[in-house]
C-alpha cells in the first residue's frame, strides 16, 4: 500500500483555519518575513501573514509564471527573487490562489510590515513595495550578515533592533508591550520548533518516515503558526505518527538504495514530479537545509530578546561559507547522506550554495559527491526538465555504482 | 511493439541511444564485440523506421537483453533496463581504455563532461541545463544562418587562418552576430572556423582536470575532424576520438545490457 502520512488531513485543516482567521480580520494584521520576529508580533495580538508562504503557494500552484510579467512591467527584473516578483505580480493582477484555496478576497491588507534581512536584502524592497501601496507602517531588523560565529556584540546589536520596533507595534496594535506575553509566545514557539526538529530527525531512521518533499508540506505551521498552541499540538501529533511508522518499519521508500540531501530552495512547481523521480530510482531524499531553517533551538523565554536575536541571526542562510560547511557536515553525518543535490535557484542566490566552491569542498574534505541542478523556486522558465532528470538519474546511478549496484 | 525474438542461437545484446537528433542502435555479442550499428532520425520515433530497425535487429540476432539510454530512454518499450547516457558513455570508454579519463560528449542539444576514475566509474560530471551553448544545435543553427553546408564545414574551416571568434554563447544572439560577419563579407572559411572556435571556448569554460586523456565522443566529433584538432591544440592534451563516435553511447548501453544479463543469471 502506498505510504501516506495521515496527519496531512489535520495539517490542511490547520492551514485553512489560519487563512480564515486572516480573512475574518478580527485582529490587526502584521506581515512578517518567514524568519522574521513573528513571536514578538504575536505577543501584541497581531495575526501574522507571511508573503513568502504566498510565494510558495504561487510556485506550487504554477501560477507564478503568469504573474511575474506584471511585476516586471512595474520595474522589477525577472532575475530577482521570484517570490517577490510573483507575489507583487499576483497583487497587481488581483489573482491569487488565496481566493480559490482559502476563500480570501485577495492578498490581505497589512496593518504593519516587519521584515528581517537575515535572509536577504530582497525582502526589504519587497515589503517596501507594499508599504508604499498601502501607505502602511514598516519596520526592519538588519542584522550583520554572513557570520562565521555569533558574538556578544552582534546579539546586543540585534536585541536593540528588536526593542526599537516596540513603540511602532504598540501604536499599531493599540496594546502595551507585555513581557510575559512575549515570554509565553516564545515558549510556545520554542516547543514547536524543537518538536519540528524531532520530526525532521525521524528521517535519520531507515527506512525514513519523512522525505524532504513531505517536509516542505509539513513545515507550513512552523513558518506561519509558530508561537501558537496549534503549531505545537500539530507537531506533537505528527511526531507520534512518524515514530509509530519507524517502530513498524514503515517508510516512504522501503528499500533505500541511497540517502540524499537537498540543498537550497525547493522547486515548488515540481515537488511531486521530483519526489516521484527519486522514489522511482530508489533514492531517499531524507534531509535538507531548507526544512532545517526553521529550527530555532536558541529560543529561551528567560531571555526573550537576546535569545530571539541569536536564534534569528544564527540561521544557515546568514552564515559564512565555513560555518555553512560545518552545519552541512553535521547533517551529512547525522542523516548518513551519500550525496548532495544542490539546487542553484536562478532568482535566489542567497539560498543557492553551489556558487562559492561548496560542492568541491564537500567532495575533497568529506568525500561526498554532489550535483547541481539549475532551476528556480517559482519561475519554471529557468528549469530544464529533461536535462535535470538526466543529471539526477546519472547521479543516483553513480552513487549506486559506488555502492556496487548495477 | 510486437517483437520477433531469437533468430540466432548465440546471445546478443542491444543498446539503444534515443538522442535528441538521432536514435542509435548497437548490437554486441557475448564478448562485447560490435556486430551491428545503425541510426535513424529521432523525429521518426513513432514512425515505421523505428519499428523497422527494431524488428530487423530482433529478427537477425538473438537479443538476450536490451538497455535504453538518451533523452527518450524511458519511452523505449523493449528495454529491460534504462541507464542514463552519462553512465553508458563511461561504460563504453572503459571498454575502450580502462584508465582514468575525461569524456567530452557533444550531442545535438547538450554537452557533457564526464570524469571517470581508473575503474571507469563516473566520479563527477557536468551537463548543460541552462542553454544550448556549445552543442550540435548551436553549430548547425549558426551554420544554417551562414548558409554553410554542414558536410563541408570542416573542410572549409581548414582553409582558414582567421583568429576571429563568435563571442556570444547564446545560439540566437550568435546568429545575430553572424549576420554582422555576413554584412562584412567575412569568407565562409573564416565563419566555419569561428563557429568551431566558439564551441572550443565553451568547452574551455568547463572543468576538465582529469590526469588522464580526453575522449571526445558524440555526433559533432564524428562529423567535424577540424573541430577535434582545434580541441587537441586548445587543451594541449591527448584527445582520442573513437571510431564512429556517435555510436559510443549506444555501445555502452549494449555493454550495460550484457552486464544486466550476467547479473540476472548470477542472481
Ligand atoms: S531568501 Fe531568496 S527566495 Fe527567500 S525572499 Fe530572499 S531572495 Fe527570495
Amino acid at each position: 500500500m502506498a505510504y501516506k502520512i495521515k496527519s496531512t488531513s489535520v495539517l490542511k485543516e490547520l492551514m485553512r483555519d489560519y487563512f480564515q482567521r486572516i480573512g475574518q480580520r478580527e485582529k490587526p494584521l502584521a506581515w512578517c518575513t518567514s524568519v522574521g520576529p513573528a513571536e514578538l508580533l504575536r505577543s501584541f495580538g497581531f495575526e501574522v501573514y507571511f508573503p513568502e508562504n504566498h510565494g510558495a503557494l504561487l510556485g506550487a500552484t504554477r501560477t507564478a509564471g503568469s504573474n511575474i510579467p506584471a511585476a516586471m512591467k512595474c520595474g522589477y527584473s525577472g532575475d530577482i527573487c521570484s517570490y517577490t516578483t510573483s507575489d507583487i505580480g499576483a497583487f497587481l493582477n488581483q489573482s491569487t490562489p488565496l481566493k480559490t484555496q482559502y476563500g480570501l478576497d485577495g492578498i490581505p491588507r497589512p496593518d504593519l510590515l516587519v521584515y528581517n534581512t537575515n535572509q536577504c536584502r530582497e525582502v526589504e524592497d519587497w515589503f517596501h513595495f507594499y508599504a508604499d501601496r498601502f501607505n502602511c507602517s514598516i519596520a526592519g531588523i538588519h542584522p550583520p550578515r554572513h557570520l562565521h560565529s555569533i558574538r556578544a556584540a552582534e546579539i546586543e546589536l540585534v536585541t536593540a533592533q528588536f526593542k526599537r520596533i516596540l513603540p511602532l507595534c504598540e501604536q499599531i496594535s493599540g496594546q502595551k508591550f507585555d513581557l510575559d506575553a512575549f515570554r509565553e509566545v516564545l515558549q510556545l514557539s520554542s516547543e514547536a520548533t524543537l518538536l519540528w526538529q524531532q520530526v525532521l530527525r525521524t528521517a535519520m531512521a531507515s527506512p525514513a518516515p519523512l522525505s524532504f518533499f513531505d517536509g516542505t508540506i509539513h513545515m507550513g505551521p512552523i513558518v506561519v503558526l509558530r508561537g501558537t498552541v496549534e503549531a505545537k499540538t500539530y507537531y506533537a501529533e505528527l511526531l507520534q505518527e512518524l515514530q509509530e511508522n519507524i517502530a513498524a518499519g514503515r517508510g516512504f521508500l522501503q528499500q533505500e538504495s541511497c540517502r540524499l540531501f537537498w540543498e537550497g530552495m525547493p522547486i515548488w512547481g515540481k515537488l511531486r514530479a521530483l519526489s516521484d523521480l527519486f522514489v522511482q530510482n530508489d533514492a531517499a531524499v531524507v534531509a535538507s537545509t531548507y526544512c532545517n531553517s526553521w529550527i530555532f533551538d536558541a529560543f529561551n523565554e528567560k531571555e526573550p530578546f537576546e535569545s530571539s536575536a541569536r536564534a534569528y541571526t544564527e540561521i544557515f542562510i546568514n552564515r559564512s561559507e565555513q560555518a555553512k560547511f560545518t552545519m552541512l557536515q553535521k547533517w551529512i553525518e547525522d542523516y548518513r547522506i551519500d550525496g548532495v543535490i544542490f539546487h542553484d535557484a536562478k532568482t535566489c542566490f542567497n539560498n543557492s550554495n553551489a556558487r562559492f566552491g561548496m560542492p568541491l569542498r564537500l567532495k575533497n574534505k568529506l568525500g561526498i559527491p554532489s550535483i547541481t541542478i539549475d532551476g528556480d523556486l517559482c519561475d519554471l522558465r529557468f528549469y530544464s526538465e529533461g536535462q535535470s532528470i538526466t543529471k539526477i538519474e546519472t547521479f543516483i546511478e553513480q552513487i549506486q555504482n559506488q555502492k556496487s549496484f548495477i | 511493439m510486437k517483437i520477433e525474438k531469437h533468430k540466432t542461437s548465440s546471445p546478443h545484446f542491444l543498446g539503444v541511444d534515443l538522442g535528441s537528433a538521432f536514435t542509435k542502435f548497437t548490437v554486441c555479442d557475448a564478448g562485447g564485440k560490435i556486430v551491428h550499428q545503425n541510426l535513424i532520425k529521432t523525429l521518426n520515433i513513432r514512425s515505421r523506421s523505428l519499428k523497422d530497425s527494431v524488428e530487423r535487429i530482433y529478427g537477425q540476432f538473438s537479443i538476450k537483453s536490451c538497455c535504453a539510454t538518451g533523452y527518450g530512454r524511458s519511452k523505449f518499450e523493449p528495454a529491460q533496463i534504462i541507464k542514463t547516457e552519462i553512465n553508458c558513455a563511461a561504460e563504453a570508454c572503459l571498454a575502450l581504455r580502462p584508465k582514468e579519463k575525461c569524456i567530452i560528449d557533444i550531442g545535438g542539444e547538450d554537452i557533457k563532461i564526464i570524469h571517470c576514475d581508473e575503474a571507469g566509474k563516473v566520479e563527477s560530471f557536468y551537463l548543460n541545463s541552462k542553454c544550448a551553448a556549445g552543442t550540435g544545435a548551436f553549430l548547425s543553427e549558426i551554420a544554417e544562418r551562414a548558409e554553410i553546408d554542414l558536410t563541408q564545414m570542416s573542410v572549409l574551416a581548414e582553409q582558414s587562418a582567421s583568429e576571429r571568434e563568435i563571442n556570444s554563447f547564446c545560439t540566437v544572439f550568435a546568429k545575430t552576430e553572424i549576420m554582422g560577419w555576413l554584412f562584412d563579407d567575412v569568407p565562409q572559411q573564416d565563419i566555419a572556423r569561428g563557429i568551431y572556435a566558439a564551441i572550443i571556448n565553451r568547452v574551455n569554460s568547463l572543468r576538465i582536470d582529469s590526469a588522464g586523456p580526453v575522449f571526445l565522443i558524440g555526433g559533432v566529433a564524428a562529423n567535424h575532424p577540424f573541430f577535434n584538432n582545434l580541441l587537441r591544440k586548445s587543451l594541449g592534451k591527448e584527445v582520442f576520438v573513437p571510431q564512429k563516435s556517435e555510436f559510443i553511447v549506444s555501445f555502452g548501453a549494449a555493454l550495460m545490457a550484457k552486464k544486466y544479463d550476467d547479473k540476472t543469471k548470477r542472481d
